[in-house]
């Protein structure tokens, strides 16, 4: 709850409602560093909506097998990273599915069915980061969706500007990835990735983020939907084996693309955690769970 | 891998607790309308639903279903086109409590001078996308609606 010295606000952004909670001066002086927040979400999603044709990916998928195209220095920051976890992930995180994603009613448009991610060489291979922020496509037939990561970077935007502006405490939830600042741990709910009708878990979180993929709803629109929007590039369909995944990372940026790593790899995505030093918590079919052990002690579950 | 720590299928204790009812009242009506024309006066065209800012402008309030309940929102347009939208309430129920009169009853009539207590101390929520669909939709109708107000 908002109090005389923290304010509580939200807004319908990247196809989501963001909540802001800031703290930690008079409330009359939270106002604009959180509106200014919420502007550089606002700004990241004109610049990586794969829906608005004037965004960085859209032009990028347009147009960037024709020409190199420049971007914004965002945009470049996000394709770099997703480019570096692509390789890092033997190519399991991969920004190129979006034909596949189409394929199965996940993105909206027809897919060009003459090109498929070819596992790990394909994103890498097939999309070149140039000086000047331009970025060149090798492959015609490429098309990205920054779906996967780019919730996360806008939500370490907007909490790198509540600390520029002189808030000591806060926490920026954009529909379930998350990151919190400030003196005390935040108490994170995760809901049961099988049920989400349902409380799972309870996690502390102290200067970092959370993220949270599952099964049952659409990680690209944000609806409720069957089937899974998150897509193995290997065997090139919907997960299956895991029910749904939370990842807390230094950085939201990470925690978001890594909870797609975890749903299709599993155990076997512990090296990348570390890598990142990042833990993770997942729950299998069989309602089975798996918890990195360093976290274990920050998360309580509901019983 | 021995590196994880495995809880075996507690499957009927995760699924027996339910999640709570969630409701947080952001912004009264007086708030939102100073945070999208500050110092301005209002004058109320439709009764509790559209205002004219002595500032110019128009500020519109509206409802959508949520999940299951009403997302509260406000939508201030100046010259034709959305100026700011900010949530002023956001409720969650799940399972048995919403068909329950009383449960539903705790939402009529409060402000923001009267916030809710449901689920005060969940604050944060993680693994599940809200959808904010709804609210888009509805920010265009209005747009639609009252765009040519001037």
């Amino acid at each position: 709850m908002a109090t005389s010295d923290s304010i509580q606000r939200a807004r319908p952004l990247l196809g989501t409602i963001v909540e802001i909670v800031a703290g930690g001066a008079a409330a009359s002086k939270l106002d604009e560093p959180v509106d200014a927040a919420f502007d550089a979400i606002a700004q990241v999603h004109r610049l990586m909506s794969f829906h608005d044709s004037k965004s960085d990916v859209s032009r990028l998928n347009r147009e960037a097998f024709d020409r190199d195209v420049a971007v914004h220095a965002w945009t470049y920051r996000v394709l770099s990273t997703a480019l570096e976890i692509h390789r890092y992930s033997g190519g399991l995180f991969d920004i190129t599915v979006a034909p596949l994603l189409q394929r199965h009613g996940l993105l909206p448009g027809d897919p060009d069915e003459s090109f498929s991610p070819a596992g790990p060489s394909s994103a890498a291979g097939c999309i070149e980061l140039l000086d000047g922020h331009r970025i060149h496509y090798r492959n015609r037939h490429v098309r990205i969706d920054l779906g996967g990561i780019a919730k996360g970077f806008a939500v370490d935007q907007a909490l790198a500007i509540l600390r520029e502006r002189g808030v000591t405490r806060g926490v920026i939830n954009a529909g379930g990835d998350l990151a919190a600042f400030g003196p005390q741990p935040e108490r994170v709910y995760v809901r049961n990735p099988a049920n989400f009708d349902r409380r799972f878990c309870e996690v502390a979180i102290a200067n970092a983020a959370l993220a949270s993929s599952g099964r049952s709803f659409d990680l690209v629109r944000g609806t409720d939907r069957a089937g899974c929007a998150i897509i193995d590039p290997n065997g090139r369909s919907p997960v299956r084996a895991v029910a749904g995944a939370t990842v807390r990372a230094p950085s939201c940026m990470i925690a978001d693309a890594l909870t797609k790593v975890v749903m299709i790899a599993g155990e076997q995505s512990i090296a990348l955690l570390r890598q990142y030093r990042a833990d993770a918590l997942f729950v299998l079919e069989s309602g089975d769970v798996r918890i990195t052990p360093d976290w274990q002690a920050a998360v309580r579950f509901a019983a | 891998m021995t590196e994880w720590i495995r809880w075996t299928a507690p499957a009927a204790v995760v699924i027996s607790v339910s999640a709570p009812a969630y409701a947080v009242q952001y912004l009264s009506v007086e708030e939102a309308q100073a945070l999208a024309f500050p110092s301005a006066h209002f004058s109320e065209i439709q009764a509790g639903h559209v205002w004219k800012a002595s500032t110019g402008g128009i500020f519109v309030i509206d409802h959508v279903i949520g999940k299951h309940l009403y997302i509260d929102f406000a939508v201030a347009l100046e010259g034709g086109h959305v100026r700011r939208v900010d949530i002023l309430a956001y409720r969650e129920s799940y399972g048995g409590e919403i068909r329950s009169p009383s449960w539903l009853a705790q939402f009529v009539g409060k402000t923001g001078a009267s916030p809710l207590k449901v689920g005060d101390d969940i604050r944060n929520i993680s693994g599940a996308t809200l959808s904010s669909l709804h609210v888009t939709d509805g920010v265009k109708k209005i747009l639609a609606q009252y765009g040519n107000l001037r």
